[in-house]
């Protein structure tokens, strides 16, 4: 009988400890849901002086626009951008918050097809999934409401099977490329400054944002694989991983986030190993975005790196984010790769026009983006410093 | 005398018959297994690289400790409380960002601000924005009788949002918050002194100094004062606490309000130490602190916990965690080999329970 209470116990336990560490990501949807309320005034109040302003988009009822999570930096500049793009142009729209949750996503989807949207802006949560996409599309052709894909890459098999899908994007790939290119050069340059032991190898650490993400994949491989070949071209070593013994090549932010925090314990704990009093210190730093650039920075400087007047090892990031160019102005941070948030969101309002207007749909988009029938590209942008 | 105590012991084990001797040397091992587990890891990664026992990767592995210690040490007496509290990680994201959008050299937020406030003025201001937190969980835990998972999950959505619309304030538009003042960072994260070695100097920074001073706080709250004594009489037996003459609904409110003031503490530290803060900023902390509790023996039976305990915690997983690294373990390992440490300690603590009853 003590055995089977025993046993019943410890179950419960574990279950509710499990329970208390799950929740966090159980949560999710759950956080959407009490949010969307909140995020519907603002909205309603947008909407308002738009009817006034103009009647036709009152009449073609409400662009939905979904972001992947309202966490993330750049895509709030995004958000901003796009707002005041639609407020400028009168155009009704309302925006949700998938909270990192596909399915939050979908079903937000659902809602808004119900509720009578004519236009859907999706900034897919899975990016790795044609099946989501496809739902999507699904939902969208039996509505026959258009969808603008925008920012996380979606296919283009699924994409062009529906006249009505568009996907505003990067090209994936050009920021690890352009990010390569640009570590290539610059250590190309600095060879000697940066190889701090004068072994002629640069070891180097590369800060993956997440598991499973096209763009994070893109740039932990071409942000190296670039920058290799620029200097075996010029009969330089290649680039070497600090730590011989991690065969991934990359240090990934456990929680998926791309955080600048995953970023300083990893870096912080390496510095505790690699340092120049052991010949073995780390000379060159890359992350997949800024917010990991800016909390390798941390690390650094709290080891008496990047600071005035100290050593500084060159970390580049992606995104362009307001506290990177802040770094690269005071010499912290080398370089970084430019997203184009006014450009993508203005992109996106135009073609949501053109859509409600039934104008061609990639009418007045700069033609020189414009990739096939289906795809709109916003160009990136190195940035190292104005 | 001490020599004698020990004797009277080994007699009093020689006399066991084995079967008692083998129990009770598995009952020893058993209890103290998460410091055998700790000693062997080390032992192990060490061997593996050697480098781990050096005098860097020591302070490495002592400040990632105390920057972490605060959080575990509020949730602590709410899981004493037989609850627990998952708000805490948005209140450190909360704090953080109220942190770092004033004591800043950019004011996005707020952008007609000048100049700073005085550091100890924000200090005080998210200490108070913690325990007002704090309130709304003891308060509804308490006079709702709720319990706390549903109180505290609906909290931290509510803190999730105002986060969110925090940061959308002023020209910030969402945007990480960054380019704190020199005088905060450096209260934060400059030298408290330098450990001199052959080949240079490790700097140990102020935080950990921080962190000590909270634990002595904390310890001195836990075991000298009376609110402390109520707090575990209501862990272990509300009813009983109550029939005794404890204000239970007052005790449950201020371990609360307590929390919700060290996650603030852990938000003005983290905001500095990572010298940015964004809406993920807090995370999942709780997790983490929950975990960290639970391996160092505060129970969720209630009642039970110490200090020391959870501070053992708080390192034995970062021991892990860094030592992994320092192997360059797979990182969805991490994963498993985590799960698999909290599933060990929930077990063997509760066994200690059991036995005791």
């Amino acid at each position: 009988m003590k055995k089977k209470i025993a046993l019943l116990l410890v179950a419960a336990m574990t279950v509710a400890s499990l329970v208390a560490c799950g929740n966090s990501a159980e949560d999710a949807p759950a956080a959407a849901e009490t949010e969307a309320p909140a995020e519907e005034a603002p909205a309603e109040e947008a909407e308002a002086p738009a009817e006034e302003a103009e009647a036709p988009a009152a009449e073609g009822g409400s662009v939905a626009v979904f972001y992947y999570t309202y966490g993330d930096t750049y895509i709030s500049s995004v958000r901003s951008a796009l707002d005041a793009a639609f407020d400028a142009a009168g155009v009704a729209y309302q925006d949700y918050d998938s909270n990192n949750s596909q399915t939050t996503q979908t079903e937000q989807i659902d809602t808004a097809i119900a509720q009578g949207a004519k236009v859907l802006v999706v900034n897919q949560v899975d990016t790795g999934s044609d099946d989501t996409t496809k739902n999507i599309i699904e939902k969208a052709t039996a509505a026959n409401v258009p969808v603008i894909f925008f920012n996380r890459s979606v296919s283009e098999e699924v994409v062009t099977t529906y006249d009505n899908a568009v996907f505003v994007g990067t090209d994936y790939e050009m920021a690890g490329h352009m990010q390569g290119e640009m570590i290539g050069n610059y250590v190309l340059e600095n060879y000697d400054t940066i190889d701090l032991n004068g072994d002629g190898v640069i070891s180097y650490v590369m800060f993956k944002g997440q598991e499973g993400n096209a763009e994070a994949d893109a740039r932990t491989q071409y942000g190296v694989e670039d920058a290799d070949a620029i200097l075996t071209a010029a009969g330089k070593e290649a680039l070497s991983f600090y730590d011989s013994a991690n065969s991934n090549k990359y240090l990934v932010d456990q929680g998926g986030a791309w955080s600048a925090a995953a970023a300083t314990d990893y870096l912080q704990t390496a510095l505790s190993q690699y340092s120049e009093a052991n010949n073995n210190m780390i000379e060159l730093v890359i992350a997949n975005n800024d917010e990991m650039a800016i909390g390798s920075v941390t690390a650094l400087q709290n080891a008496g790196y990047n600071k005035e007047g100290a050593t500084v090892i060159p970390v580049f990031g992606v995104d362009a984010t307001d506290a990177a160019k802040d770094a690269i102005a005071a010499g912290s941070m080398i370089g970084t790769i430019k997203q184009d948030a006014e450009g993508m969101a203005n992109t996106i309002a135009q073609i949501a026009q053109n859509f409600q207007g039934g104008a061609d749909k990639f009418a007045d988009v700069e033609a020189d983006n414009v990739v096939g029938t289906w795809r709109v590209n916003i160009p990136y942008a190195t940035y190292t410093g104005e | 005398m001490a020599e004698n105590k020990l004797k009277a012991k080994e007699q009093a084990f020689k006399e066991l018959s084995s079967k008692d001797k083998t129990k009770k040397i598995t009952d020893l091992l058993l209890n103290n297994a998460m410091y055998i587990i700790i000693i062997l890891a080390v032992i192990y990664i060490s061997v593996k690289v050697p480098a781990f026992l050096k005098l860097p990767s020591i302070v490495n592995v002592i400040s990632l400790t105390a920057a972490k210690l605060p959080i575990a040490l509020g949730i602590g007496g709410c899981i004493v409380l037989t609850g627990t509290d998952i708000s805490a990680g948005r209140v450190v994201g909360l704090t953080a960002c109220i942190s770092a959008s004033l004591l800043t050299t950019t004011f996005k937020v707020f952008p007609d601000m000048q100049s700073a406030p005085p550091i100890i003025v924000v200090l005080l201001m998210i200490i108070i924005a913690g325990g007002l937190v704090g309130l709304v969980n003891g308060f509804s835990v308490a006079k709702f009788k709720l319990h706390p998972f549903i109180v505290t999950l609906s909290t931290q959505l509510i803190v999730y949002g105002i986060i969110l619309m925090y940061l959308m304030k002023g020209t910030n538009n969402g945007q990480t918050l960054s380019g704190l003042t020199d005088e905060y960072r450096s209260l934060i994260t400059g030298t408290l002194f330098s450990i001199p070695t052959a080949t240079g100097s490790v700097a140990v920074p102020k935080y950990v100094l921080y962190s000590i001073i909270l634990v002595i706080l904390m310890w001195v709250v836990w075991n000298k004062t009376t609110f402390g004594k109520n707090m575990f009489a209501v862990g272990s037996n509300e009813e009983a606490a109550n029939v005794s003459g404890v204000n239970v609904s007052r005790t449950i409110i201020m371990v609360f309000v307590l929390a919700g003031m060290m996650y603030a503490v852990t938000g003005f530290l983290d905001g500095a130490r990572i010298a940015s803060a964004n809406a993920n900023t807090g995370l999942n902390y709780e997790c983490d602190a929950i975990a960290a509790c639970v391996i160092g023996g505060v129970s969720f039976v209630g009642g039970i916990g110490r200090i020391s305990g959870i501070v053992v915690g708080v390192l034995l997983l970062q021991i892990i965690f860094t030592g992994l690294n320092f192997l360059a373990v797979d990182a969805n390992m991490l994963y498993i080999i985590k799960g698999l440490i909290i599933l060990i300690a929930c077990a063997i603590d509760m066994r200690k329970y059991l036995v005791k009853k």
